[in-house]
């Protein structure tokens, strides 16, 4: 299909440009600290404009990857050189370099052994950027292990107290999962091998099979085996319950930097695998096994929520916030309605906002009074109200305030896992979204609890007596965090719009049978503008695929799931009736 | 997008929110500049105009929607797509109606005169740009809550107005306690927001799982438009999932209007400044349940059940906060638990099914109620900000406007009237309500008609309204002793804990930061900038109420409004009732569900028996409390009868449910992280982790005795795990 070369562009520009900064910032010697910061943070503010004009080309009503390059590779393996961007890639990859904006600058903090950072984090950079960008499954592996690399010694090195056990924690899980991905990925390639006759590590390719019937048609047996192997995977990294304990030391003993690029970025890999593998090349199983996965998402926001409640430490709360977040992006993703998916891939991007903002925060203190412990704050709102006041909008981000942008995502998550609920989709029930529902109380819980801790009260240390309030570069950094929290909240359709098309082309590729499922080799397949499958004129690659000509519906979107409120009554008559 | 004179709305919702923004912006630095006096005047007047004039415009605007007929008066505007997805459309739209009209005339105008109220009664405080920044907020929220066209602007409002309140209770956040009471109210409200979302969500799925039926095109389910005749279609025939929908929506609403089992968080509210108290905790955000009822009454009427369950809800409120309101001395508690009761009532009107009798009492009570705040306010003010009554006494002689002013809506809100002849605010719209509740046409449920009980509980609280009304006045301004010339301080106090206590000096601390060696002055304060900020925090120093206060009536900016108020009290019942035109103007027709609800019962005479209680009300008061305060509801606790000591306590409701909330979910969540999470699964993952350092220890000659070599090593051996796993699988899965 995709044979013949197209060079590199600008994809490859974007994720290699932190990459050609990492080697120049080596050859700069160690004693010219400033230099070394400015050259990353140039660095960085070049690859956020390269993304915008990224931004600039891509077109939000196709659900086909674009911008998409192939150079050959290794021919005998079926790997080779595949890039590409998609509604749902682009977002994490703008958010991916606005978060390391904002990280390199933080990092003029850094006093130790800066080279040696600044390396690591442009490294870590590349790692994240490939991943959302590569088309591949190899070179996507190869970018999803690379990240640990970099992670780890930033981790290890410039971490906390406990940064030894949390880094080598840390390394392992996650890398151990992703053992279970690489065999999944490699026993795809040999089905795609089997059914077409090419041996083919491509992303487009396994999942046209797929959606053609001919990849799983002689393995039927192996196709849940295969999705547990990549959803094991991203469960770890994402990280759901009960695969959750790395995150909170890693977190914790991680450096500002590190923790803001944890939350924001690194656990977006498995929510994006999720979108990008789990639900594509899994469409006879996935249904069957929503139910498992949204029990504990569902466990997961309850019990993050209800540790994140009792914790003494500042960052510790935060992390455990996370895992109750990422429950609710999940919860979004496994309604598999196009409500509760569009929350969730945008819950993604406002957790990485809000999280990462929260951090940045809590950096900001911890560099001036060194203690995480919240006995040995309180009092701050009359020290530092500047302060105050960005970290409250940034915590009611987090608890998911009606006009900040974390509300959107997690009341579309909610309404989409209750529309499946209540129509009793996939085995589930109305418990699932009332108990999710109740991790919003909690959020309200443990947030303001912080709040409440660290802001209010009388002053009773010290040292925070004589603090004073945030620098104007400092508020400016977190400045940059709160416009998009008031951006995505009072007018999320700049990001929800481009993403919607492949969405629903995801939804749909999960749900419909052979011969209604799109294929992202097909071009002549499209979505339309009420998300039906459509057929469409054939196209050029690489032209405008905006604008086309429906010929026929393919298949309709149903947006939504039908539900029988007769069924609401039947129920309770039948429990009167045994009464 | 701006064509018709309906389009000043948005002046009406933008002039606070460009209030709050230049105050948050540069109240403090126009305070800085002008200093403290000019400042405050500055942002004083720049917090009641956009008010002010947001009343005016308000005014206009319902005189042009006045003036067209009862049909066409539902205008909508659109200003922009607010979310927009392929299933779900919310724009941002505001629905002009009578309904919201009439909010937000009480909105603003209300809004206003508590504003230039607040100019007087916060101008000594240092954070003034703040408390106004807050404020003005408030305002905005609450115009977009009753202003927006959908569930999803209602509920920015909703929980925006949350917001405020949590902010305002806590405003003088040095007091832990305020701190503390603030949480209280944000949480126990995002418990009524957990049943309104859910409520909201099963509103969504009901109709959009049943689109084939509808034809609706653009996935604005969320818009009242939308969702109140497809509801009708889809739900008459099933009362279940009706039920469902009104009790989660009631929920939400028992959440904000702080209703049983839900109201706890509105006493602990008492926490902040008396004009919050005034404009949020009792004249608007705490009736937006109401309002919420009454925009989606149709949803509620489906149900009878649903309807029965609110009538006694509201009914049993109704009853247990004003039996609670007998056990307290702090006069903002008193008034805190009244306005839980009157709630109640409004809650009654609508499970009885006369809707507009509920906005009728949400608009009287708004007059009586804010004028008792801000005359509370104004006691609190003159004596020192003691709000222990029992420290009060005689203090008509002192305060005569502040005293004339409490005494009409102490009469108000008993509900007092010349049979036949004239009443004030309180008593037509009580009346209305209990009517409507003992005609007993709606809220039947399994045979019973609890509209009926609900009227008759309602009754019996209206008698003890007065009753502990009369109380709160006389041992206020009445009496012959003036109290606290006896005792020593030792009341309740709303603000301004000291600071002394609690600071240690910074000189003694201040050589051991600096950890790192690092340049880190530039993060804190010199010597010389904390000594300036040590002063200025010291002329916040607040005496206390002592044996020779003489209280004075308050400035004019703070009896102006009470006077407005008070003439309110006393005719705006009257002029609303006149030829019905509260009734005729919020409700015109009959409702789609309902048809018309009566509110003349038949074989009671109402008119007397509301007389009665009020009367009798007052004058068992009068009785007890024309001596004076007794040793019964003195200091000493012990000498108080047990019911009384137990209604001080909200019958130990409120301690069983904090104390299992905080108590029992701090062990619980606590066992979870340490038993659950440290031990049981990071045991495993650490378990697991030893195995593999076991295994690696045989290697340790081989590496350097760094832990990064068992990731090597880890990695080595994964990777042979790895080859002969993916020969297996590659072989049975290609050999078939």
């Amino acid at each position: 299909m995709h044979n013949s070369s197209t060079g590199f562009g600008i994809l490859s520009l974007v994720t290699f440009l932190p990459l050609g900064a990492a080697l120049l910032t080596l050859l700069i010697p160690e004693q010219f600290g400033k230099t070394i910061k400015a050259v990353a943070i140039l660095s960085s503010i070049v690859s956020f404009i390269v993304s915008l004009s990224m931004l600039g080309r891509f077109q939000g009503g196709t659900f086909h990857f674009q911008m998409i390059e192939f150079v050959p590779w290794l021919k005998q393996l079926g790997v080779h050189y595949r890039m590409g961007v998609d509604g749902i890639s682009i977002w994490l990859v703008l958010l991916t370099n606005l978060l390391m904006i904002v990280c390199t600058i933080f990092s003029v903090y850094i006093k130790h052994r800066v080279k040696a950072y600044m390396v690591s984090l442009l490294i870590l950079q590349t790692a994240m950027l490939g991943v959302f960008l590569s088309l591949d499954m190899i070179l996507f592996y190869t970018f999803f292990e690379a990240s640990l690399v970099p992670m780890y010694f930033l981790i290890a090195i410039w971490g906390g107290s406990n940064r030894t056990y949390a880094s080598i924690k840390f390394f392992l899980y996650t890398f151990s999962a992703s053992i279970f991905m690489l065999v999944g990925m490699i026993v795809l390639a040999k089905l795609h091998e089997s059914a077409t006759g090419v041996l083919s590590f491509s992303i487009i390719d396994i999942q046209s099979a797929v959606a053609n019937g001919r990849l799983w048609a002689n393995a039927v047996q192996l196709e849940v085996l295969i999705f547990w192997a990549f959803t094991v995977a991203f469960m770890v990294k994402c990280p759901m319950f009960p695969f959750h304990t790395w995150l909170p030391d890693a977190h914790t003993e991680a450096p500002t930097a590190g923790s803001v690029i944890l939350a924001g970025v690194l656990l977006k890999m498995g929510t994006y695998g999720f979108l990008r593998f789990c639900l594509p090349m899994f469409p006879d199983v996935v249904r069957a096994q929503v139910f498992p996965i949204m029990v504990l998402a569902v466990i997961g926001i309850v019990y993050g929520a209800l540790v994140a409640s009792v914790q003494p430490d500042w960052k510790r709360l935060v992390a455990y916030s996370s895992v109750a977040h990422m429950g609710f992006v999940m919860f979004g993703i496994l309604s598999l309605t196009h409500t509760g998916m569009m929350g969730g891939a945008y819950q993604q991007l406002n957790h990485g906002i809000s999280t990462g903002a929260l951090f940045l925060l809590v950096g900001l203190i911890y560099e001036r009074t060194h203690s995480r412990l919240f006995k040995d704050y309180g009092g701050l709102k009359a020290q530092m109200p500047i302060f105050a006041a960005l970290f409250l909008i940034m915590m009611l981000s987090s608890v998911g305030l009606p006009g900040l942008n974390g509300f959107i995502g997690e009341f579309l998550a909610m309404l989409g896992g209750f529309e499946s609920s209540a129509s009793h989709m996939f085995g589930l029930n109305w418990w699932f979204p009332v108990i999710a529902g109740s991790g919003v109380v909690l959020a309200a819980v443990y947030l303001l609890w912080m709040f409440q801790k660290v802001f209010y009260g009388p002053i009773t240390n010290v040292d925070v007596r004589r603090l004073r309030d945030l620098k104007l570069w400092e508020v400016s950094l977190v400045g940059v965090l709160v416009v998009f929290a008031f951006w995505g909240g009072l007018y999320p359709n700049t990001f929800l719009k481009p993403m919607e098309a492949a969405i629903g082309a995801t939804r749909l590729m999960a749900l419909n049978p052979v011969g209604e499922r799109p294929s992202w080799s097909d071009l002549s397949m499209e979505i339309d503008k009420k998300g039906n499958l459509v057929q469409v004129t054939p196209r050029a690659p690489g032209g405008d695929l905006e604008h086309f000509q429906v010929e026929r519906i393919i298949a309709p979107a149903e947006l939504h799931f039908r539900m029988e409120v007769e069924r609401t009554t039947a129920v309770f008559k039948e429990v009167q009736a045994r009464r | 997008m701006f064509n018709s004179t309906y389009d000043l709305i948005w002046l009406v919702l933008g002039l606070p929110l460009v209030g709050f923004l230049v105050h948050a912006l540069f109240g403090k630095a126009i305070i800085d500049l002008l200093g403290a006096r000019l400042g405050k005047k500055m942002v004083g007047g720049l917090a009641v105009l956009p008010i002010a004039t947001a009343f005016a415009i308000g005014i206009g605007l319902t005189y042009q929607l006045a003036q067209s007929p009862p049909e066409a008066r539902n205008v909508t505007l659109r200003l922009f797509d607010w979310i927009t997805i392929k299933s779900l459309s919310v724009p941002f739209e505001v629905l002009i109606d009578p309904l919201s009209m009439t909010m937000v005339l009480i909105i603003t105008g209300v809004g206003a005169l508590i504003h230039l109220y607040a100019t007087g009664y916060m101008s000594e405080e240092r954070d003034y740009a703040r408390f106004f920044t807050y404020l003005n907020l408030f305002i905005a929220f609450m115009l977009v809550l009753v202003l927006g066209n959908n569930l999803g602007l209602l509920f920015i409002g909703w929980e925006g107005v949350g917001l405020c309140s949590y902010l305002l209770i806590g405003f003088w956040y040095k007091d832990i306690a305020n701190a503390k009471a603030a949480n209280k109210a944000f949480i126990v409200n995002r418990v009524g927001d957990w049943g309104m979302t859910l409520g909201m969500f099963l509103i969504v799925a009901v109709l959009a799982g049943n689109l084939d039926r509808l034809g609706v095109k653009d996935g604005r389910w969320l818009s009242y438009d939308v969702i109140l005749p497809n509801a009708v279609n889809v739900l008459r025939d099933h009362p279940v999932a009706a039920t469902i929908i009104a009790l989660l929506l009631f929920i939400g609403a028992c959440g904000k209007s702080a209703q049983f089992p839900l109201y706890l968080w509105l006493p602990d509210a008492m926490a902040g400044p008396t004009p919050v108290s005034a404009l949020i905790h009792a004249a608007t955000m705490v009736t937006a349940g109401v309002f919420m009822l009454n925009r989606l009454h149709v949803l509620f009427e489906l149900s009878p059940l649903a309807s029965a369950v609110i009538a006694c809800v509201g009914a049993f409120t109704a009853l247990f906060a004003a039996l609670i309101a007998f056990g307290q001395t702090d006069i903002k508690k008193v008034l805190a638990y009244s306005t839980v009761s009157q709630l109640g009532f409004m809650f009654i009107a609508c499970g009885a099914g006369v809707y507009w009798a509920g906005m009728f009492h949400v608009t009287t009570h708004a007059f009586f109620k804010a004028l008792l705040f801000l005359g509370s306010g104004a006691v609190i003010h003159a004596m020192m900000h003691d709000q222990d009554m029992r420290n009060y006494g005689r203090l008509l002689k002192y305060l005569p406007i502040t005293g004339a002013a409490m005494i009409v809506g102490w009469l108000a809100i008993s509900g007092i009237s010349i049979p036949y002849v004239f009443g004030l605010a309180g008593y037509y719209s009580k009346e209305a309500i209990l009517g409507g509740a003992l005609a007993g046409q709606h809220a039947v449920a399994n045979g019973t008609n609890y509209g009926l009980v609900s009227g008759w509980v309602g009754l019996g609280v209206a008698a003890l309204t007065a009753m502990y009304m009369t109380r709160m006045t006389y041992l206020t301004f009445f009496g012959k002793q003036e109290r606290w010339r006896e005792l020593p301080a030792h009341g309740l106090h709303e603000t301004h804990p000291s600071h002394e206590s609690q600071i240690v000096h910074a000189r003694d601390a201040h050589e051991n930061y600096g950890r790192d060696g690092h340049a880190t002055a530039d993060f804190f304060y010199s010597e010389s900038e904390m000594a300036l900020r040590e002063q200025l925090e010291n002329e916040d120093h607040h005496h206390h109420l002592n044996p020779d206060h003489t209280p004075r009536e308050v400035s004019i900016s703070m009896w102006f409004p009470l006077v407005v108020l008070a003439l309110l009290s006393i005719f705006g019942g009257w002029y609303l009732e006149r030829n019905e035109l509260f009734k005729e103007w919020i409700s015109p027709g009959a409702s789609p569900v309902l048809g018309e609800v009566s509110i003349h019962p038949q074989g009671i005479q109402l008119v007397w028996l509301s007389f009665a209680a009020a009367a009798g009300g007052i004058f068992a008061g009068i009785l007890i409390y024309g001596r004076g305060l007794s040793e019964r509801e003195g200091w000493d606790l012990s000498k108080w009868n047990p019911f009384r000591r137990a209604a001080r306590r909200q019958f130990y409701y409120d301690d069983a449910m904090v104390g299992a909330a905080v108590g029992g979910g701090g062990i619980f969540a606590t066992g979870l992280w340490r038993w659950f999470d440290a031990a049981v699964v990071d045991g495993m993952v650490n378990g697991v982790g030893y195995l593999a350092a076991g295994v690696g220890g045989l290697f340790r000659k081989l590496q350097t005795g760094y832990v990064r070599g068992y990731a090597l090593l880890m990695f080595a051996g994964a990777l042979g795990f790895l080859g002969y796993f993916v020969w297996l699988i590659s072989r049975t899965a290609v050999g078939q």
